[in-house]
């Protein structure tokens, strides 16, 4: 069975890239979110196996997105999306329960070791 | 946890450590290319990193760097990336050397006194261009802290490598409790740290699972686990830059301490107190051996004997423990003398004999300087410069031999050389000038040899070097010698070379000795020393250039009168038949007749250390108490002969 995935950010660009990513290796995009406080609705209502998230997006950043769905639930699989430059906020992020990071620009390879590592 | 009491045990294996390396080194220089060379270095090498990981561990931060970039070279040599040549075995030696004054001062709470700045760079200019090899070396130290040492690499082409290795952290902290990192946490957070870091983690968790964990943390490309060690104390500050030289883990081997079983370290002090207490020992069998005597009761008598031969046995052993080869000290003569033929521009081929013979530890402590003067002496004044011994028809490499070896109940040391031998004429004119001997005299004998040499600051070196020729060494070394209880000799061949022989007894602290009366007083004479006790009869007395001389077996002894010696007055018989005895003396082949009223017995005694009056009789070696309590001085008949 395929994992569900749940991807956040806040450019069509990116969630397309993400998804096409994700899709080739056989995971299922269940949803998408463009802010975060849409991604702590979409996480309840869709209880995906695996979230991307963007760090920066309106209506509640990634960061206390992804504290909001830890503290719901602890064992939430999440996976930050990241710029160059953003080593402190990404190290937020994971204090904050995300499980790995990657790196944009996004190279395929990378962010599938990096979503094989979070679903351990 | 107090570090202090593993201090001496960091120094002691250092010390080892740091003998084996010098010797390594001196094969490695000997043979750069040859079939034991990658022997040599490995050797180095251990050695190298055990100090340093044991001085990482006593927060030595000098040492550990010292080490640190030491070992970087080696990895280096090793790998095959450099070769050896004259610069690389200077500085190899040369950071040897610091690195021992470094382990010493860090032991004597002085870290940071040996500066090794300039060594560092020198090192680091050989290992810094080191390629990054995927089994290389580690760029960073150890962090201090408790538990086991994690060190990781991370792949070179790690994004937010700050983050992958705040990852890994965290997943170790769901392991047990991260007490350290380095660089520290904020700084690994931030980047700040090239591809390695290091972990200290408490966990019970097995090495496996820990190396599982970091493995899964992703881009890792290297991990090791140490077990943990006694918890290190925190260490000092680094005040070496050397945060970008690759280095290998300081796992510290334990093993050597703990693991081999059969052998337990005991400070020597503590069998230095052992030995006089079995010393005072001995004097109470005597004393109640000869109560026991008076008393005449038998059940007494027996069990007097039964304890005399345990504490006898006691003694024996306690004597053993004390032995160890000579090679304790011997090993680091090789680079003794290597340096001091370098320093001179003299090719030698040194050669030690008998390393495995065993002599009492404190004899070996204390007699150890003394090698080293006579090993100079060699160097410096024995043999030749290559040209002057092609000059003379020898070959240009001259040959000094150190060699021990056992005989009866002593030790004894000899030290070769086939240089140009003492020049003679040069000592006599000497001799003559300072008046010691007859301005007619034109030869002197072994004995007047070595009795000049002797004399404080009698030397014949025409100028002051490094090595010797302060004229403080021959003198030094037969006071020493005569300290000890030991003795000394000179053989000297114009044109071929000079030996040096010590002759030292196996201990220090008891020896077996005939005592002899004179007038009122008892005196104890050495049995190593005795060949044979005589009657003097006048049958065997005649004089020779007016001096009485003895006939012993075919052999005239020259014939010393103890009476004579300490001034009293010539014997008086309380009968006619009463007779004086002669106890024949030896030393090595040189022997003598010493006239004494009576023969008392034989005793054991403890030699007590004796600090003879200037200016006071020269031929007693020692004091002791014998077993009626009384006091007894020692004979030296070294200086008797």
């Amino acid at each position: 069975m395929s994992h569900t995935v749940l991807i956040c950010d806040d450019a069509i660009f990116m969630r397309t890239m993400v998804g096409d990513i994700l899709t080739q290796a056989g995971f299922e995009i269940v949803g998408e979110a463009e802010t975060g406080l849409q991604a702590v609705e979409k996480y309840q209502q869709l209880k995906p196996d695996l979230v991307t998230m963007d760090i920066v997006m309106p209506d509640m950043g990634g960061i206390d997105a992804v504290r909001e769905i830890c503290k719901q639930d602890p064992q939430a699989k999440i996976l930050m999306c990241s710029a160059m430059g953003q080593q402190a906020l990404v190290v937020e992020a994971i204090q904050a329960g995300a499980k790995d990071f990657v790196v944009k620009p996004f190279q395929p390879s990378r962010v599938l070791e990096a979503v094989q590592r979070v679903l351990g | 946890m107090d570090n202090a009491q593993y201090a001496e045990l960091f120094l002691t294996e250092s010390r080892e450590h740091i003998a084996g390396v010098n010797k390594a080194l001196l094969e490695l220089e000997r043979d750069a290319t040859g079939p034991g060379a990658s022997a040599a270095v490995a050797s180095i090498f251990r050695g190298v990193h055990t100090i340093k990981g044991m001085g990482a561990t006593m927060g030595y931060a000098i040492v550990a760097e010292l080490a640190h970039e030491l070992e970087t070279v080696l990895d280096r040599i090793r790998h095959g990336d450099l070769a050896i040549n004259v610069a690389i075995m200077d500085v190899l030696f040369r950071a040897t050397d610091v690195l021992e004054k470094a382990v010493e001062a860090a032991v004597a709470g002085r870290d940071g006194e040996v500066v090794a700045t300039d060594l560092v760079a020198t090192l680091h200019s050989f290992g810094a261009t080191a390629p990054r090899r995927s089994s290389g070396g580690w760029t960073i130290p150890a962090p201090a802290g408790a538990g086991m040492l994690v060190r990781i690499r991370l792949a070179p082409d790690t994004p937010l490598r700050g983050v992958r290795a705040f990852i890994i952290i965290k997943a170790l902290g769901a392991l047990g409790e991260v007490t350290n990192t380095e660089p520290p946490i904020e700084q690994i957070q931030s980047d700040g740290f090239d591809t390695d870091f290091a972990v200290r983690l408490v966990s019970a968790s097995p090495a496996a699972e820990v190396e599982d964990a970091i493995r899964k943390a992703g881009d890792v490309v290297f991990v090791r686990v140490s077990e943990p060690q006694a918890a290190p104390r925190r260490s000092a500050p680094v005040t070496i830059e050397t945060a970008t030289a690759p280095t290998s883990a300081p796992a510290v081997d334990t093993r050597s301490v703990v693991g081999q079983a059969r052998h337990v370290r005991i400070d020597v002090r503590r069998l230095d107190t052992l030995m006089n207490l079995i010393g005072e020992l001995l004097i109470a069998r005597g004393r109640l051996t000869q109560l026991a005597g008076e008393l005449g009761d038998l059940t007494l008598e027996e069990t007097v004997t039964q304890s005399s031969r345990l504490i006898g046995e006691l003694r024996d052993e306690i004597t053993a423990s004390r032995m160890v080869p000579v090679s304790h000290v011997f090993d680091r003569f090789p680079r003794v003398v290597r340096d001091a033929a370098r320093a001179v521009g003299k090719q030698i081929d040194f050669v030690v004999d008998g390393k495995g013979i065993e002599l009492d530890r404190s004899m070996l402590d204390e007699i150890g300087d003394s090698i080293v003067h006579l090993l100079r002496n060699a160097v410096d004044h024995g043999i030749e410069t290559p040209e002057a011994r092609t000059a003379a028809g020898k070959l240009p490499t001259g040959r000094l031999v150190l060699s021990a070896a056992r005989d009866r109940s002593a030790v004894v040391i000899k030290v070769s050389d086939d240089g140009k031998g003492i020049d003679r004429e040069r000592v006599l004119a000497r001799a003559k000038r300072d008046g010691l001997v007859d301005a007619s005299r034109n030869d002197l004998t072994e004995d007047e040899l070595l009795r000049l040499l002797a004399r404080p600051g009698f030397s014949t070196a025409e100028k002051v070097t490094d090595l010797s020729g302060r004229g403080v060494g021959v003198d030094a070394v037969y006071t020493r010698v005569r300290a000890l209880g030991g003795a000394m000799d000179i053989r000297s061949v114009p044109g071929q070379g000079t030996t040096m022989i010590l002759r030292l007894p196996l201990t220090l602290a008891i020896v077996r000795a005939l005592l002899v009366r004179v007038a009122d007083e008892v005196y104890a004479i050495p049995l190593a020393h005795v060949s044979e006790t005589i009657e003097l009869e006048s049958e065997i007395l005649r004089t020779v250039k007016g001096r009485e001389v003895l006939l012993a077996r075919d052999e005239v002894l020259p014939l010393m009168r103890l009476r004579n010696l300490v001034g009293l007055p010539a014997y008086q018989p309380p009968s006619e038949i009463a007779l004086e005895h002669v106890v024949v003396i030896d030393l090595g082949d040189r022997r003598a007749g010493l006239v004494i009223d009576e023969l008392t017995g034989q005793e054991e005694i403890v030699v007590k250390q004796y600090d003879a009056v200037r200016e006071g009789l020269p031929f007693f070696g020692g004091a002791t108490l014998l077993s009626d309590g009384s006091p007894s001085l020692i004979v030296d008949v070294s200086s008797l002969l």
